[in-house]
This record gives structure tokens, sequence and C-alpha cells, in this order.
């Protein structure tokens, strides 16, 4: 029985090593998004996002490593972001468990449905 | 150990003004604008990256699917959005770099005596031109982003 924050904590990640990980993961994503931004401007915009320029773009294996990072990346910070913000409004041991599994099971859906997107387009049909 | 534990529980059912706190951003001064605005992009950005995540799965649907979508965001509402998403993410990605040099002590100042009256040295000018730097670049990339969406190419 959880009886207080201190004891619903006990056997995770330290706060401090999270929010290590929340910076970490916004400096990355912050330079893999500049490059996934250039890539749609080294031709003009629309035609950037054309069917075939998009769908050869994702058949790159290294481009497509590129968009997996990102959506890892960002799907890590934006959660945990919003976790924070979620324990900020209240805090007890109850809804410090709710707020973690809810962000944790959410990631890993956007995660899931991203890669399936990136590996179908990139031609490894599931 | 048990006085701390009690004392911070019954700290934690009180003294909380839940939403409506979390939404006032006034009479703390800039750092607190700041505060909001790293929230509150970042939950916007949150919302985006989802709707992205989404959006971009059109392309397993084919040409057509991909087209189809491509019309509801290829508008001016779409662009202006669009626009929204170049500033939001710029200012949380400079205001989150002030942030980490905050969290790691550097531009925060010395400690000193608290004398009258009272300003923390932490909350300083050098502080607070990073969120002036934040709100200047997050407004020059929403011009560039407006060139290039709303410029025809």
């Amino acid at each position: 029985m959880v009886r207080n924050i201190q004891d619903a904590k006990r056997g995770f990640m330290r706060e401090s090593t999270v929010m290590k990980i929340h910076y970490a993961t916004g400096l990355a994503a912050l330079f893999t998004v500049a490059v996934h931004i250039m890539m749609r401007l080294i031709m003009p915009f629309s035609m950037s996002l054309e069917y075939e320029n998009v769908v050869a773009n994702y058949q790159n294996v290294l481009y497509a490593l590129l968009l997996e990072s990102i959506l890892v990346l960002i799907s890590i910070h934006g959660f945990n972001g919003l976790r924070v913000m979620l324990l900020e409004l209240r805090q007890d041991a109850m809804w410090e468990k709710f707020v973690f599994l809810f962000t944790l099971a959410a990631m890993l859906v956007v995660i899931g449905y991203g890669t399936r997107t990136i590996i179908i387009v990139n031609g490894l049909n599931l | 150990m048990k006085v701390f534990r009690d004392t911070q529980n019954s700290q934690d059912r009180t003294n909380r003004e839940g939403l409506k706190g979390w939404l006032n951003p006034t009479h703390y001064g800039w750092e607190r604008l700041s505060y909001w605005l790293m929230r509150l992009t970042g939950l916007f950005l949150l919302v985006y990256f989802v709707g992205h995540v989404y959006e971009t799965s059109n392309l397993v649907g084919g040409v057509n699917a991909w087209n189809s979508m491509l019309e509801l965001t290829q508008t001016t509402w779409g662009h202006i959005f669009l626009i929204l998403v170049i500033g939001t993410s710029t200012f949380h990605s400079i205001n989150g770099i002030r942030l980490i040099f905050a969290e790691t002590a550097r531009g925060l100042g010395k400690p000193g005596r608290p004398d009258y009256p009272y300003e923390a040295v932490s909350l300083n000018n050098i502080q607070r031109s990073g969120i002036w730097v934040a709100l200047i670049l997050a407004a020059a990339a929403m011009l560039y982003g407006s060139s290039i969406l709303f410029g025809g190419e």
C-alpha cells in the first residue's frame, strides 16, 4: 500500500535523473528537428510535401532513422513535460502514480503508431 | 522522519490554487510570464506533435489519402497555424536553453546576504535578457516562416 509520495517514488527513477533526461532529450530534439525542417527547405516548400518526395525521404534509411529519433525524443520530452505540469497542479501518491502510468502509456502509443508509419512507408511491411 | 512526512502531507492537501493559479500569469514579473509561456507552448507543441504523427500516417493510405490531408493543411488558416507552431517551438527551445543554464547555476549571480529591498540575485538582467531573446527570436522565426508559407514558393 502506497502511503505517501516518498513511498510512491521508491523503485522509480530519481526525479533529478528524469529531469536530466528531459533536458538531454530537449536539446537532442532541437538538433534533429532542425535537420528535419532543413530537409523541407532544400526545395520549394510545397514541392517538398509532394507524395513522391515525402515517400522518397522515408525510404532513405538515414532519414527514417532521423524520423524515428525525433519521434522517440519528442515523445519522451513532451510526455514527461506533461507529467511535470500535472504534478504541479496536484500532489498525492495516487495522483502521481496515475499521471506516471497515463503519460507512459500515451508515450508508448504515440511511439508505436509513429514507428508503424515509418516502417510501412519505408517498405518493410509488417 | 514521521513528523517531516506528516507536515509534508498536510502541505500537500492545502495551499494550492490548482488550475486557476497555474493559469494566472500576473503579479510575479517576467519570470512568471516565462514560466506560463513555457508551459502553454509545451502543451500546444505536444498537441501539435501528436496531430503531426497522425497526419503523416496518411502516407500509408497512398497518394490520394496524402493529398486530401494536404488540402486540409494547405490553406490560409493551416499556414497561420504552422506559423504559430514555428513561433512557439522557437520560444520553447530558446527559453528551455535558458532554463538549462539556470538549472546548472550559470548566470544566476553570487549568493549574498539578504538586505533590503530583498531583491533575489538569481532574478537578474542576464536571466531576463534570455526571456527577451526567446521572444525576439520567436517573432523573427514567425516572420521568416510567413515569408516561406505565404511567399508562394
